[in-house]
């Protein structure tokens, strides 16, 4: 036997269907430009049909919507999340490499390499006319200026050092602040899906943020499996793990915490740098991100005691003070150690400024034309730069010409004998610190410095193509998503029409039942 | 592939964003002229560019002290043309006061007052200087050589040469030594006396005393002297030749490394315009194109 109003009802379902599908296809036009979002897709299938009675087949009762599907590929988000590591990476380190070649200055008009040639075309024209006031205080200057240029580029670098510190502290607390709102949000999606839906849009806000996490550390996010709920669907939960230890953990977190330094990783850090770890106490080796493009930046000095294995700002400062130490104590005291073993053999003590004599009454020999800066920023003579620590202690940040030279120009040794002011041989010897090859392994002491300057380059462009590379990349995983996900507002519009339609057929199919229902009640048997 | 309108949008910005970088860094190379502003643009010019910066400046000092070196030798060139034209006329006089026949004791006492004068301007001469430098001296730069009765005032050594760098490891010697020029070779030394002054104090006296054969000897003695100016001044013009001839080498040498810097790091510019060109060209049709696509859809359509 059939219901009464059988066909009614039926008719009436196609309407609430086509208004489902409607409301679902306006909530994809609403979010077309939500950052992460993935359009939404009904489940839609035909109710279960009744069988007739008497065997003349079953007799359908309409549509219905039985579910709101995201449209997602978790693949293309567990890919987009590993390339994400790198390229964070890789970004920090590009635009910090390219400060520090800023730093340098080089090729120009106003860098090392001008400043140096300054200082050894005084000296030559010293050797001209040793006896001339006016070229002896621009020796002197010179010198105050190769010694200034040391001292900024330290600073600077020093500097660097104390920004990508403090930066590294901001990262860290993004990194927790992105973890908690996870942990939120996994205890809403939990209690949301409780009753068997799928929570759309916060899955999609928590893969916005992941997102967001992958790019500053290396996570690994997977949603495990761990039994079965009640009404039948899986019992998953979201695991976020970085270097192996969870991070987010369901409903729990364990955040990241920064603590000072006691003791410097390398001699040339400034004090009390960050160090990044568990806020339980465990230690944290962290892998890629951008955390790990600053911890690189910051402590890297290609491998010594235990740092990245990066040429960061610290190498770069112990090279500029192996420079200046080497140049110092040849132009001092004409010692190089040509074989680097640490200890000065015979043949490595040739002549220095030390060993020649200035001009004027009372000339002696012992002064040294660098010395250090002291207390006060003030440099100190050649005597107390030996008291002080001397060449163990010079370094870029506190290279300095001595006090003897600036209170008495007169005193810079050009002579070898002190009675003979037209003496130049001392001077001669000097000079030629400018073209000794066996100074460095690399050359000449502007061979060293450039060198570096090259070293810096090569790194700096390698960071600026890996950073494109890693771009093109995540574009592409990008395109991806969105091409599996994104809203199309044509295809809405399509479908738009077509439940349209659907819903006007059904709103004529029940004027069609009631015109039935008119007939059958008020017309028939009166 | 199912491609959205946001897709459409986005594939627009990256590929704009990536035309503009190739512009900037073109417009950059056509401000600057040069190829490069950081070494990360090319390590390889960069290293380079350093190279021939201080191989150039190098060349350029080397210069300027060949030009020094020429005019100190200058100075003693003009110095030693003068005790050479003295040393003529002191052997006119001799020549005049040795003959018997027409020389009188008053003659040669008349001759003995202007060979005091020649005497007296041979040790002006000595003192010499350049630039407030007494250019005999040795080492000892700021002392005069001479003192008024000619006599030495100072030691002159052998090694008290002074040198000046003309090239990598290439030095010259610049200075004529005061011993070498008044002692016919030898060493100056404090309170001796030279030979060229003995010579012209004893001659002074065969005049006074009318000693016609010590004027004789004097001739001779001239000639002797004559000979070693000759040999100083040979010496002289020898290294005054040599700095010419660096000083072209130089000057060749500097534009040869002026042109590799240049052609290392300076843009052409001509293929550079024409490269900004293109890149503007492919700039204006990705804006152009993607601005007539991106703007319609399917809700311009229905009714």
């Amino acid at each position: 036997m059939r219901q009464s109003f059988f066909g009614f009802n039926v008719a009436v379902r196609g309407l609430y269907t086509a208004q489902r599908n409607l409301d679902i296809i306006n909530n994809n036009i609403n979010n077309v430009n939500t950052p992460g979002y993935s359009r939404q897709q009904a489940v839609q299938t035909a109710s279960r049909p009744l069988p007739m009675l008497d065997g003349t087949g079953m007799v359908g009762t309409g549509s219905e919507v039985i579910g709101v599907n995201r449209v997602r590929d978790e693949y293309l988000d567990y890919k987009y999340w590993s390339e994400n590591t790198s390229y964070g990476e890789w970004e920090v380190k590009k635009a910090l490499l390219s400060e520090l070649e800023v730093t340098f200055n080089e090729p120009s008009t106003s860098g090392f390499s001008t400043i140096m040639d300054e200082f050894f075309g005084s000296l030559q024209e010293l050797s001209k006319d040793p006896t001339s006031k006016s070229v002896r205080t621009l020796v002197k200057e010179t010198g105050v200026t190769l010694a200034k240029y040391f001292n900024s580029l330290a600073n600077h670098f020093e500097q660097l050092q104390v920004d990508v510190n403090d930066r590294i502290e901001v990262t860290v607390e993004n990194i927790n602040s992105l973890g908690t709102q996870i942990q939120q949000l996994n205890k809403q999606i939990y209690s949301a899906e409780l009753d068997g839906n799928t929570a759309n849009s916060l899955r999609d806000q928590r893969a916005l943020l992941i997102d967001e996490l992958s790019k500053l550390v290396n996570i690994d996010a997977t949603e495990i499996v761990v039994g079965k709920l009640p009404n039948g669907k899986v019992d998953s939960r979201m695991i976020i793990t970085i270097s192996g230890k969870p991070f987010v953990d369901h409903f729990s977190i364990s955040k990241l915490a920064v603590t000072q330094r006691e003791e410097k990783l390398n001699d040339e850090d400034v004090p009390s740098l960050y160090e990044v770890g568990w806020a339980d106490g465990n230690t944290l080796n962290v892998k890629g991100g951008a955390l790990k493009g600053y911890l690189d930046v910051r402590d890297g000095n290609e491998g010594e005691n235990g740092s990245p294995v990066f040429s960061g700002i610290p190498s770069y400062i112990r090279k500029l003070d192996q420079f200046v130490q080497t140049f110092a104590m040849a132009f001092n005291e004409g010692i190089i150690d040509y074989n680097n073993n640490g200890t000065i053999d015979a043949g490595e003590d040739g002549a220095g400024h030390v060993d020649g004599y200035g001009v004027g009454t009372g000339t002696t020999k012992e002064i040294r034309f660098f010395t250090m800066l002291g207390a006060g920023n003030q440099a100190l003579s050649s005597e107390d730069f030996i008291l002080d620590g001397g060449y163990n202690s010079l370094k870029a940040k506190n290279f300095a010409v001595s006090s003897d030279i600036i209170d008495d120009i007169n005193k810079i040794a050009t002579s070898s004998d002190p009675d003979e002011v037209g003496n130049t041989v001392n001077l001669k010897e000097l000079i030629k610190f400018r073209t000794n090859t066996q100074m460095f392994v690399e050359g000449a002491p502007e061979d060293y410095m450039k060198s570096i300057v090259t070293t810096l380059g090569v790194n700096s462009q390698q960071a600026v193509r890996f950073a494109a590379n890693k771009t093109v990349i995540i574009e592409q995983i990008e395109n991806r998503r969105l091409s599996e996900s994104g809203v199309s507002l044509d295809e809405e519009m399509a479908n738009m029409v077509k439940h349209q339609q659907a819903y006007s057929a059904a709103a004529q199919m029940i004027n069609a039942m009631a015109e039935i229902y008119d007939i059958l009640i008020n017309r028939v048997g009166i | 592939m199912r491609i959205t309108n946001n897709m459409l949008v986005n594939n627009m910005v990256n590929h704009i964003g990536r035309n503009m970088i190739r512009m900037e860094s073109y417009q950059n190379k056509l401000a600057t002229g040069k190829k490069i502003s950081v070494p990360s643009d090319d390590p390889i010019v960069a290293a380079r560019a350093l190279k021939l910066r201080t191989d150039v400046s190098q060349i350029n000092q080397h210069i300027r002290n060949v030009d020094d070196a020429m005019s100190w030798l200058e100075i003693t060139e003009a110095s030693l043309n003068n005790i050479g034209e003295i040393l003529h006329r002191a052997r006119e006089l001799a020549v005049q006061g040795s003959n018997n026949g027409t020389a009188t004791d008053e003659d040669t006492q008349k001759i003995a007052q202007e060979v005091e004068q020649l005497k007296g301007q041979l040790i002006q001469i000595g003192n010499a200087t350049y630039a407030g430098r007494y250019i005999f001296s040795g080492f000892k730069t700021d002392t005069k050589l001479l003192n008024d009765d000619g006599s030495f005032a100072i030691d002159v050594k052998d090694t008290e040469v002074i040198m000046y760098e003309i090239g990598i490891s290439d030095n010259i010697d610049i200075n004529v030594l005061g011993g070498h020029l008044f002692d016919n070779g030898g060493e100056a030394l404090t309170g001796g006396t030279g030979q060229l002054i003995q010579m012209m104090t004893d001659y002074i006296d065969a005049l006074e005393s009318g000693d016609k054969e010590g004027i004789s000897k004097a001739i001779a003695d001239i000639d002797e002297e004559f000979n070693n100016l000759l040999a100083i001044r040979a010496g002289v013009g020898a290294r005054y030749n040599r700095l010419e001839l660096t000083r072209d080498r130089l000057e060749s040498d500097k534009l040869n490394f002026t042109k590799l810097m240049s052609e290392n790091e300076d843009v052409d510019q001509a293929e550079n315009i024409m490269l900004l060109k293109n890149e503007e060209n492919v700039y204006r049709a990705s804006l152009s194109g993607g601005a007539k696509i991106i703007q319609t859809s399917l809700v311009d359509f229905l009714r």
